[in-house]
């Protein structure tokens, strides 16, 4: 990259000198250890479930080599064109999404993907980042021009998601949406005594789904009394930690993937716990609290209100999805499926949050005098 | 370039200087953009600046936003601090231990000890009474299978075939296509070898049940004591078949009064002697005469206890407790004792040996010619018939009979073992004057070995009674022996137990056993420093058609040491053949006397008793009787009984005659002898035809008595 001159002023020279390179490193770096943990775990797994043991592989190489590309691709993008393909992405997604509950396939009891040839396509994935930029821009917007009750419409727009998410049902992705959209409002001003209400009423829809869905019941459970059900799981996440110790097992030497269903995906961080130890754990989520915490400081310069708000929306989203991995692979919190961005196994999820970070970087490049066009 | 630094940009905390903005004034940054025009030309928006209300408010609210941006970031940092506390905690502040690879291993432990608990706990072990193992349980493993579980039953037997050679693949493959069934034997006791190869094999439907299989790591010792089990683990026969119950209920090893190298020195030379005499068969017996415990018992042809399936009725007959045997002149020391117990005859009184005694249809004769009156002493060392049945004829049937019975000769042993046989004894009714004569000196009675033992050590022990057994007793060889006298010249303490003969007689006869060793027919069976006492009995067996010439039954029947008794050594072999080595004898002071003096020889110091040299001349002394004692003065000289025999008659001298040159040694199977009349069955326990009819008025007692 030493070759791009400061002079060259064509798109990739432009965009190299203004992209945030930090934060593009660290998603590179993400991607590294993808393939290291793909190459770790996902063998284990295709053996056990009857597949050739390189099919995980081969898939993840594609799509981690796409994700790359949608990084770079989407962030040669300027924020108005990030804004019109979020707006796209939004309400494709928000279609297929209503097509899954048409035309989805089930999968262990939810109705979350489209069966697209080579992968499953879970269009909730998109709509997250998506419906973040969207809401940013709705947001922005009704604050710029009057009359226009943006934030009256990004509530509606979310409210039309959440019920469809929860129809699904998927109450983690609900949660994550959720999560992102009052930061987002948040983030744009929403008076405390509004915050309080939110955070009640999240209080009171987390207690609900706990009533509601059987699941999420069993789920909260286990983790309140992990004597009374079955942890297997995340019991033999632990051990694998615990195993792994400091510095690990050594590469291969890892036997949680033997013994976990989802040792490439939801999992993986146990496995990299147990090959790699704590010293490459505590890396990558370095790596990730790097990201998100760089991304909200750089915010703090940021002039724009569609900008901040989006780029808040969208790491937050990001980290979220990282956190709520990491922290139930390690029972900090009840087990949720949520992948860890690029290190999980996943077309969908990894293009999804390549998605977003393409976004996040077209939207932080640096712009004369921080315009906005 | 990058960033003009006249950017107006402002933090919360500037202090931005809030002059009241003109309402009319463009948005703030307005002045600089101007799209196309070159950079120089701008107008330093520094003084284009005009602070509106709405754009005072959304710096204000722009402040916020950054405000909540820190607040963002600061939850965010918490979280994942929370998330990197937690990792540590599980990775190096508590870890968790994986347990699953224990879990397995626990798994695979349990299910055998459950098992274990629920199938019969193993069969308790036999020992000898120095706690070598002379039977013992081994796991194993049978092999079956479940044919509704079996994928290829003609594949399923291949593979195994593979493993097991001896396997018959067709049959088992057509076994194990029988879908009807569920279980299916394919093979028992299978080794630990086989069982893994098995096992790796991965048939399905193909399991384990877990046996036992009982083993005899000594082989032939003592194969007809421990007997032996079946297939399926129950004794057949000996010690496994008597304490079957008690092996299969109580673990804790059985402890034999067998001693496995006595066993082994008295297997060894009746073996030796069995070949060297060409004998159809031999029985040995060592018992302790203070205790009955049976340290040896020895019966040949014997078998692979291991093999006990295989084994052939004459191999599994136990000789010892079995085989129903006359006794013979072994059974002089019963006449011998009786009588002087009872006070009816004393050592000094003379007995009628010059001429044969007819009585009814039968003659009694002596083969070894002194023709003469006999000392009682003599009558044992030179083992007169004749004196015998004068003897035996003084203390009456009456008292016979009690005597006998109280030696237990009349019932079974009561050793613990189900092959004890009954003795073959006339009934009362039948006791005749002639049986009262015969049995005198051991025939017309059937007993076995163990039965003489068991008398003869009763005399010698002091007249205590005593029940054989094959369960070890004491610790050591030797019971009650506390006090051991440090006189070698004394008599031992009699064992506790009931009295059935006087001390004194028992020391009477002690010497007698010895005068026979010294001075009579037992001369081969001395060892120097052992003192052995014996008496030989030599006596014919009895065939379809009688008395069978030539094939006779020879035993030694000894004690040793003589001064303090501590072990009675039983010699017999069954039809041994003279050779150049006994001038052509095959009588038991040739054949079975040496080889009991090789086994005290050989056994003696196995058992703590080391021959006394020392003391050779006190002890000779001790033991000392004449052949011929004086009488004491005062003594009647005719024995009581001399003049109650009206009815034995003198034979015909002429019979006597008839043999005048023959050598002293010669005896009974030499003897030409009249085919004997009708007898009690005195054949060994077997059952045989009834005898042949009489062919001759005349018996002559066709034992030969040395």
């Amino acid at each position: 990259m030493a070759t791009l001159s400061r002079a060259d002023n064509s798109l990739l020279g432009r965009w190299w000198w203004t992209v945030d390179r930090w934060t593009l490193g660290a998603v590179g770096v993400l991607i590294g250890f993808g393939y290291i943990m793909m190459l770790a775990a996902s063998p284990a797994v295709a053996e056990r479930i009857g597949q050739s043991r390189d099919i995980f592989i081969l898939k993840q190489v594609f799509f981690l080599a796409l994700a790359g590309g949608v990084v770079v691709g989407v962030s040669l993008l300027s924020p108005s064109g990030i804004r019109r393909l979020a707006l796209a992405g939004c309400l494709i997604a928000l279609a297929m999404t209503m097509l899954t509950l048409v035309h989805g396939v089930e999968i262990k009891g939810a109705r979350r993907w489209i069966a697209l040839p080579g992968l499953s396509l879970q269009p909730s994935e998109f709509l997250k980042p998506c419906f973040a930029v969207t809401a940013a821009w709705l947001i922005s917007e009704g604050r710029r021009t009057p009359r226009l009750p943006g934030t009256l419409i990004a509530v509606v727009v979310y409210v039309l998601i959440a019920l469809l998410l929860k129809s699904q049902p998927d109450i983690g992705m609900l949660a994550v949406v959720t999560a992102v959209f009052f930061v987002q409002l948040y983030l744009a001003g929403m008076n405390l005594f509004l915050v309080a209400v939110a955070l009640a009423g999240g209080g009171a829809a987390a207690f609900a789904a706990y009533v509601l869905f059987p699941h999420v019941h069993s789920r909260v459970e286990r983790f309140l009394h992990p004597a009374s059900g079955d942890t297997y799981q995340v019991t033999t996440a632990l051990e694998a930690f615990g195993n792994g110790g400091l510095l690990g097992r050594g590469p291969g030497e890892g036997r949680v993937k033997d013994v976990l269903p989802d040792a490439h995906a939801d999992f993986v961080f146990a496995v990299a716990g147990e090959e790699f130890g704590m010293l490459v754990c505590v890396m990558i989520l370095g790596v990730f609290a790097f990201v998100v915490v760089r991304g909200l400081m750089r915010l703090l310069e940021e002039q724009d209100l569609f900008v901040v708000l989006a780029c808040g929306g969208l790491i937050t989203g990001f980290g979220l999805q990282a956190f709520v991995n990491m922290a139930s692979t390690l029972q900090l919190i009840p087990t949720k499926g949520m992948t860890l961005p690029f290190i999980s196994y996943g077309g969908s999820s990894a293009l999804a949050v390549a998605l977003g970070i393409g976004m996040l970087l077209a939207l932080t490049r640096r712009r004369h005098h921080g315009d906005v066009p | 370039m990058r960033e003009p630094p006249d950017d107006p940009r402002t933090g919360p905390d500037d202090g931005e200087p809030t002059p009241p903005p003109p309402s009319d004034m463009p948005p703030p940054r307005a002045p600089a953009f101007r799209r196309g025009a070159a950079r120089d030309d701008a107008v330093p928006r520094i003084e284009t600046v005009r602070l509106t209300a709405p754009d005072l408010k959304r710096r204000a609210a722009m402040a916020k936003t950054r405000r909540r941006l820190g607040f963002t970031a600061i939850g965010f940092g918490v979280l994942f601090v929370a998330v990197m506390l937690k990792l540590a905690d599980a990775t190096i502040i508590q870890p968790l231990q994986p347990h699953r690879p224990e879990r397995p291993i626990a798994q695979l432990l349990d299910p055998p000890k459950t098992a274990g608990s629920v199938s019969p706990a193993r069969r308790a072990t036999i020992t000898d009474r120095n706690g070598e193992i002379l039977a013992i349980s081994l796991p194993t493993a049978a092999l079956y299978a479940n044919p509704r579980e079996l994928i290829d039953p003609a594949d399923a037997a291949h593979k195994l075939k593979s493993v097991l050679p001896k396997l018959d693949e067709e049959e088992a493959a057509k076994r194990l296509a029988e879908s009807g069934k569920q279980f299916v034997y394919l093979a028992r006791q299978l080794s630990p070898r086989e069982q893994l190869m098995i096992n790796a094999l991965g048939i399905p439907g193909i399991y384990f049940e877990p046996t036992e299989r009982r083993r005899y790591p000594m082989g032939r010792a003592a194969a007809q004591v421990l007997g032996g089990v079946d297939v399926d683990g129950h004794g057949v026969a000996g010690v496994e078949r008597f304490f079957d119950q008690r092996l299969h209920d109580d673990p804790t090893p059985l402890r034999l009064s067998i001693d496995v190298r006595v066993q082994a020195v008295v297997r060894d030379e009746l073996s030796q002697a069995m070949d060297e005499f060409r004998a159809i068969g031999a029985c040995g017996i060592v018992m302790d005469v203070r205790t009955g415990e049976v340290l040896a018992m020895v019966s040949l042809p014997d078998y692979d206890a291991n093999m006990v399936g295989s084994a052939s009725p004459d191999e599994r007959f136990n000789r010892a407790v079995t085989g129903m045997y006359e006794p013979g002149s072994t059974f002089k020391l019963q006449t011998a004792a009786m009588a002087l117990d009872g006070g009816i005859a004393h050592i000094w009184d003379e007995f009628d040996a010059s001429r044969p005694i007819r009585i009814g249809r039968f003659t009694i004769t002596d083969f070894e010619g002194k023709h003469r009156w006999l000392y009682l002493p003599e009558v044992l060392a030179y083992s007169s018939n004749l004196g015998a049945a004068h003897i035996a004829q003084a203390v009456g049937a009456e008292r016979q009979r009690a005597w006998l019975r109280g030696m237990g000769m009349f019932n079974r042993i009561g050793i613990e073992l189900p092959e004890v046989g009954l003795p073959i004894v006339q009934p009362a009714s039948n006791w005749k004057e002639v049986t009262t004569l015969t049995v005198g000196f051991g025939h017309g009675i059937a007993v076995s070995p163990l039965h003489v033992v068991r008398g003869t050590a009763v005399l010698a022990n002091g007249g205590i009674m005593l029940q054989p057994t094959i369960l070890a007793k004491s610790l050591q060889g030797g019971g009650h022996l506390d006090a051991m006298p440090a006189n070698p010249t004394q008599p031992l303490p009699p064992p506790p137990g009931e009295r059935i003969l006087q001390q004194s007689t028992s020391d009477t006869i002690r010497k007698l056993m010895r005068l026979v060793v010294t001075d009579g027919y037992g001369k081969t069976a001395e060892i120097p420093g052992y003192y052995v006492g014996g008496k030989t009995g030599t006596a014919e067996k009895v065939g379809a058609h009688g008395y069978r010439k030539h094939t006779n039954v020879a035993a030694f029947m000894s004690v040793f040491p003589m001064n303090q008794p501590r072990y009675a050594v039983y010699m017999m072999l069954d039809e041994p053949h003279a050779n150049a080595s006994t001038h052509g004898y095959a009588t038991a002071g040739w054949v079975a006397a040496p080889a009991a003096g090789r086994v005290i020889a050989r056994i003696g110091p196995m058992l703590g008793l080391l021959p006394d040299i020392a003391d050779a001349d006190a002890i000779k002394q001790a033991l000392y009787i004449p052949l011929q004692p004086g009488r004491p003065p005062g003594a009647p000289r005719t024995p009581p009984v001399a003049a109650a025999t009206p009815e034995a008659r003198p034979a015909a001298t002429g019979q006597r005659a008839q043999r005048p040159g023959q050598p002293i040694p010669a005896n009974g199977p030499m003897t030409p002898v009249l085919r004997p009349a009708p007898r009690d069955q005195r054949h060994q326990a077997q059952a045989e035809p009834p005898a042949a009819p009489p062919t001759a008025a005349v018996l002559v007692p066709a034992l030969a008595t040395r």
